[in-house]
């Protein structure tokens, strides 16, 4: 016996008929294809943690872009992040797959644009490797001392 | 519970994964879609997740029988009892974003089986039952479960006999759910807490059923399904 809302096939139908253009996006393709999966580098590393340490600011994200302003609908966000994961990411685990579908969904959406997102990333990278390094650098003055 | 504790993370490299998380949620900011302090709510509440408020819940209801019909009656009300308050303590003030405003708390018997679902994406009762396993977001599962609980329940080593009925609910945007399950033989004179161990979260969705001894999760790799729902 199932209780299900009948509502729900009209909304069903209703969200089918948006149809997010679901095409890969290059920025996004590059990571899916390059990108380290956290079940990859925990293994690597030996962490147990199944969930990567950025997942819980993700979920922050998907919900506080619901909230207030409501820029991402969180019905809208799921029902997009369904579809790109059974028709671009499948081969993606979780919680990675997600990410990329989030991403999708605001460059598709207009929300963010992919050659900004593309140079945020560059800048972010910098700034976290140059973090990185000053660690090593740290740890190597440590070291002699 | 063990599958509530874990591990401070420490891996000496940085993913494209964790640069693109970085990197979205700062343009995002920036073009004023939410702020930093909005941002940083949602993170400190969501680090307060988990499932051990229904599993007290679920525990108290075993050893109090007025408890349990109050968390029948009104799940809103009983969860208080576990220091959960479905309204105020959300960053909305005013329930998730997604406009809750009911939770029940569905009793089994040794002939009825509750389980969970959200058909529509993949609504889950967070602020007492933390944030949802992947599987319970896979269309997988929610397609299916309706179609064929059974065989689904089976795949998750639960076998019920003919006898008993299985009575699917179906989250929505306005409700929803934890299954109470049927207090096992060889927990008489068990304490809260001890009960409390061995209520999982699968036995609170209603994919499990809680067993002495046994206090965590199955893995649950998604498979292929054996009846894909496009049937």
């Amino acid at each position: 016996m199932a209780l299900i809302n009948p509502e729900k096939i009209a909304l069903d139908e209703e969200m089918r008929a948006r149809n997010l253009e679901n095409s890969p996006i290059g920025l996004l393709e590059e990571i899916r294809r390059e990108g380290s999966c956290w079940e990859d580098l925990a293994s690597k590393w030996k962490v147990d943690n199944p969930d990567p340490p950025w997942k819980i600011w993700l979920d922050a994200t998907c919900e506080v872009l619901a909230d207030k302003n409501c820029a991402l609908p969180a019905l809208e966000r799921r029902w997009e992040e369904d579809d790109l994961s059974e028709e671009l990411y499948q081969d993606v685990p979780f919680p990675e797959r997600q990410l990329l579908a989030l991403a999708h969904s605001m460059i598709r959406r207009g929300l963010i644009d992919e050659k900004e997102l593309a140079a945020r990333k560059k800048a972010v990278e910098k700034r976290l490797n140059m973090v990185d390094q000053k660690d090593g650098e740290l740890d190597s003055v440590a070291s002699c001392t | 519970m063990s599958d509530d504790h874990k591990h401070a993370p420490m891996v000496d490299e940085v993913s494209e994964f964790e640069i693109l998380e970085i990197a979205v949620r700062e343009l995002a900011i920036e073009k004023g879609l939410f702020t930093q302090e909005d941002h940083n709510t949602w993170t400190e509440y969501m680090h307060t997740l988990g499932p051990l408020p229904a599993a007290r819940l679920v525990a108290k209801a075993w050893l109090d029988p007025e408890f349990k019909k109050l968390a029948v009656e009104d799940g809103v009300k009983a969860s208080l009892e576990v220091g959960i308050d479905w309204v105020r303590t959300m960053p909305t003030r005013f329930g998730t974003p997604s406009d809750y405003c009911s939770f029940r708390v569905m009793e089994d018997t040794p002939t009825l089986k509750h389980v969970v679902v959200c058909t529509l994406c993949s609504c889950y009762p967070r602020p007492i039952l933390g944030q949802s396993p992947e599987w319970y977001r896979t269309p997988n599962y929610r397609r299916r479960l309706v179609r064929w609980p059974r065989q689904v329940l089976s795949e998750f080593g639960l076998q019920l006999s003919e006898e008993v009925e299985v009575r699917v609910v179906d989250s929505n945007q306005k409700s929803r759910f934890v299954v109470l399950p049927v207090r096992p033989e060889g927990t008489e004179g068990w304490t809260e807490d001890q009960l409390t161990e061995i209520i999982t979260r699968d036995c609170l969705i209603g994919v499990a059923v809680p067993k002495p001894g046994k206090t965590a999760n199955d893995p649950r790799p998604v498979r292929k399904a054996l009846k894909p729902y496009s049937h």
